[in-house]
């Protein structure tokens, strides 16, 4: 398999998940806003440090306001991490591998990206704002059912379940940051609320019956935390993803160093005391898994997509 | 040009529809028609589709059409058009009545195909290394020395077999007395074979029928054939050769056609980045498993795009090295770097030469009357008879910057004229011919269109001639352009062997 193909697979798939995962993480935040009570002043600047788009949304004209950072986050082009700059890239990714992938996949990713595109530029009011996001978590769902359920699980498969993966452990993680960052801002004392932030996460992940089915009792932050990071069943909590990054990369040739990276960061997690994960610490560790990850990808392109002379 | 009246029209919903299409009422006029010889006859090896469609209403046989348009989006059959900026992939035009050749006839073509193609790769290995042709002045030396196509970096090159160009698209065309005439070769990186092969495959699932009432030569094999010419040039003869499919990209118009080729050899589609020539002077592909050596490329770029080193310093197409990996022999590229000097519309008016030097043969297919406009009294004639001539570019292709005379309007012709006496070297003409017809459907009624004939040549160890080739159908009334860029359509071709059962 070409080295450029198998990054294509992969950045398709990364692509994909980002735009599912940011959908979710912009509804995390929609609801517990909610949820405030009217005396706090909600803070969506919050959502541009979670997505590391704060500088570059600083850096153009337009004051913070809720309507511009929310056409930031979801159709500005210029935004690296927007839903549509990510989901034009998966449409980029996948129209230039085509010959690989089931057509009918290209058919929907190619209408998710179009039918994007013509809501651009009316931007994310309040009251479509559920529906449109949900729309595309339902659509990057299909999406990834069409391509589980009628592609070869050879090599290409693992590329495309490498990317999906990885992208998702990092995406939790910062889903999980929301609820932390906001549980430290002074601004919003928002302690009263903690145990209904925590629901919102795990909705927001799909992840609240699953939750229910696993952890015999409330919801209490460390249960969470422990469920989201270190569950190896649930497929968005952080050990399952690590657990199928380390599946594809045995399947594939000269996946030692990989693996190898994976493994680290997997140790590291199953090492942390969730219980003891709160406010600057759960911060700290969050960013220091992000990371982490970061090397794993740089890992997976030095093995497979630039392979030395 | 064709009389309107020759229409045959679909029944008006208020008349009880007639049984069947009546030929009698489709008329050609003075141009040769492929599959009717005169008002309400088939030509012999077409008397199958005739007699068969006697029996089928227009109204079944759009419907027909309309399932192989269906199958063509089905089977993504696409070419990529650029317009407005942006790339859009059009779903191939294929009229389904086809173009029938007979067996014979054929027989004939093909062997007249293959001489000039194994002429015009014994003239290349002459040109890049003794220059026989030129001492002998058979040749004048300065349409070699002014010919863009000539590639300096070539000469003393020896590819396998003394064969350059591999693969080769010659155009046939049919005059109204139905004679066969070579219009041009392509010897470069001709395209349309895909689409040959898809009409097939489109034709036999829309008309299973016709397939068992005339014998036709079926054209399948192609990619296995283009398979073995290809293996045929590595250098490690006796391993199995890693073949790879060189192509621009997706944003390329015959993209469509390099995936396919690709596919169907099992070679790899690459692009220039995905390869890499070693300190070795060997080629390697970037693969999931490190790099992995490449023996044969088929490119599907041109020269110029190749090698940065070598041709173009700014192409980002190609890869580095390639020219050099090649020329020591580590590398077959098909069809060779500088294939292309033969292939030079003012190189062709010299074809019937070059087969008599080299061959001493009388060509088979002849060529059409051309006249060269660098020649001071062939350019007059040109211009004084603009109205009645086609004229071309001499280093173009896909029917850019042509002039043709009987459509164009004075404005156009004045214009043509003041650029053909600027840069005399750069055109040729020709007598516009009255290229053949063949029934096509237009809208709900068949009517007569122009076409042409794209065979594919193939040449390495061996030959090989595809059956028939792609036919390219001008959709317009009485156009003769049948480039799908410009509004072109397809049949499908078919050689049928009158004489067996």
């Amino acid at each position: 398999m070409l080295s450029r193909v198998a990054e294509r697979i992969y950045w398709l798939s990364r692509y994909l998940e980002r735009a599912e995962d940011t959908s979710r993480l912009i509804l995390v935040r929609h609801n517990v806003i909610l949820d405030l009570p009217r005396s706090v002043q909600p803070d969506w600047e919050l959502l541009l440090n979670v997505l590391g788009a704060r500088e570059s949304f600083d850096a153009r004209p337009g004051a913070a306001t809720e309507k511009n950072i929310m056409s930031y986050v979801f159709s500005e082009r210029e935004n690296p991490s927007s839903i549509m700059t990510s989901l034009a890239s998966a449409r980029e990714n996948m129209r230039t591998s085509r010959e690989v992938l089931p057509s009918e996949t290209w058919e929907r990713v190619n209408s998710l990206y179009l039918s994007v595109a013509r809501r651009a530029n009316k931007g994310l009011p309040r009251a479509s704002r559920h529906g449109v996001l949900n729309g595309i978590v339902q659509s990057t769902q299909q999406i990834s059912g069409m391509l589980a359920g009628t592609m070869n699980q050879d090599e290409t498969y693992q590329f495309l379940r490498m990317g999906r993966n990885l992208e998702r452990a990092d995406m939790t993680t910062r889903i999980i940051d929301v609820a932390s960052l906001a549980l430290a801002n002074p601004e919003e004392d928002v302690s009263p609320y903690q145990n209904v932030m925590w629901v919102s996460v795990l909705q927001s992940l799909s992840a609240y019956q699953m939750y229910r089915l696993s952890v015999r009792h409330n919801v209490r932050p460390a249960d969470v935390l422990q469920f989201l990071l270190r569950n190896r069943d649930f497929p968005r909590a952080l050990s399952h993803c690590l657990l199928e990054l380390e599946a594809s990369m045995r399947l594939l040739p000269r996946g030692n160093e990989a693996l190898k990276a994976v493994q680290s960061v997997h140790r590291k997690i199953k090492r942390t005391n969730c219980a003891e994960l709160e406010g600057q610490a759960l911060e700290k560790f969050l960013d220091h898994v992000q990371l982490r990850l970061q090397g794993v990808h740089e890992v997976i392109e030095q093995t497979w997509f630039t392979p030395e002379q | 040009m064709a009389d309107s009246s020759a229409a045959i029209k679909a029944p008006s919903p208020y008349k009880r529809a007639r049984p069947g299409i009546d030929w009698s009422a489709y008329d050609p006029g003075a141009f040769y028609d492929e599959i009717i010889s005169s008002p309400g006859n088939a030509r012999a090896a077409a008397r199958g589709l005739v007699s068969y469609t006697r029996k089928m209403s227009i109204k079944h046989l759009l419907s027909r059409q309309q399932a192989a348009d269906l199958a063509i989006q089905e089977m993504g059959i696409s070419f990529t058009v650029y317009s407005d900026g942006e790339n859009i992939d059009r779903a191939w035009p294929m009229d389904i009545l086809p173009r029938i050749i007979p067996l014979k006839e054929w027989k004939v073509l093909e062997q007249g195909l293959v001489q000039r193609q194994v002429a015009l790769n014994k003239f290349i290995d002459d040109l890049y290394n003794k220059q026989r042709i030129l001492k002998d002045k058979v040749l004048p030396r300065e349409i070699i020395d002014s010919s863009p196509e000539f590639l300096e970096q070539c000469i003393g090159a020896k590819p396998r077999y003394g064969v350059w160009s591999h693969v080769c698209g010659s155009d046939l065309v049919r005059d109204a007395d139905g004679t066969m005439y070579v219009l041009e070769d392509n010897l470069r990186v001709p395209s349309g074979v895909s689409y040959m092969l898809e009409n097939r495959a489109v034709s036999k699932r829309v008309l299973p029928q016709l397939f068992e009432k005339h014998f036709i030569q079926p054209v399948d094999d192609y990619p296995s054939q283009l398979f073995d010419t290809l293996a045929s040039l590595s250098p490690r003869p006796g391993d199995q050769p890693e073949i790879v499919v060189m192509t621009p990209g997706v944003f390329n118009s015959a993209y469509f056609e390099h995936a396919y080729l690709a596919q169907r050899m099992g070679a790899e589609l690459v692009e220039g980045s995905d390869l890499v020539v070693g300190d070795d002077d060997k080629v390697y592909m970037r693969t999931i498993r490190g790099l992995e050596r490449v023996d044969v490329i088929y490119r599907r770029i041109n020269d110029d795009f190749l090698d940065p080193e070598v041709f173009r310093p700014n192409s980002i197409l190609g890869t580095p090295g390639l020219f050099r990996a090649w020329r020591k022999g580590n590398v077959g590229i098909a069809n060779a770097p500088g294939a292309g000097v033969a292939d030079d519309k003012v190189i062709y008016t010299y074809v019937p030469a070059i087969i008599k030097y080299y061959l001493d043969e009388d060509p088979i297919i002849p060529n059409v009357p051309s006249y060269l406009c660098v020649d001071k009294k062939h350019c007059d004639h040109v211009l004084k008879n603009l109205e009645n001539m086609v004229v071309k570019p001499a280093n173009e292709s896909g029917g850019y910057g042509m002039l043709i005379g009987p459509a164009s309007t004075r404005k156009q012709r004045e214009e043509f004229a003041a650029r053909i006496r600027k840069n005399p070297r750069n055109y040729m003409a020709q007598p516009a011919l009255s290229l053949s017809t063949a029934p096509t459907l237009c809208g709900n009624s068949i009517q007569p269109r122009h076409l042409d004939l794209r065979p594919f040549i193939l040449q390495g160890k061996r030959h090989y001639v595809t059956a028939g080739g792609l036919t390219r159908v001008a959709l317009r009334k009485g156009s003769l352009v049948v480039n799908s860029s410009q509004g072109g359509g397809s049949k499908d071709t078919w050689i049928v062997d009158t004489e067996a059962g």
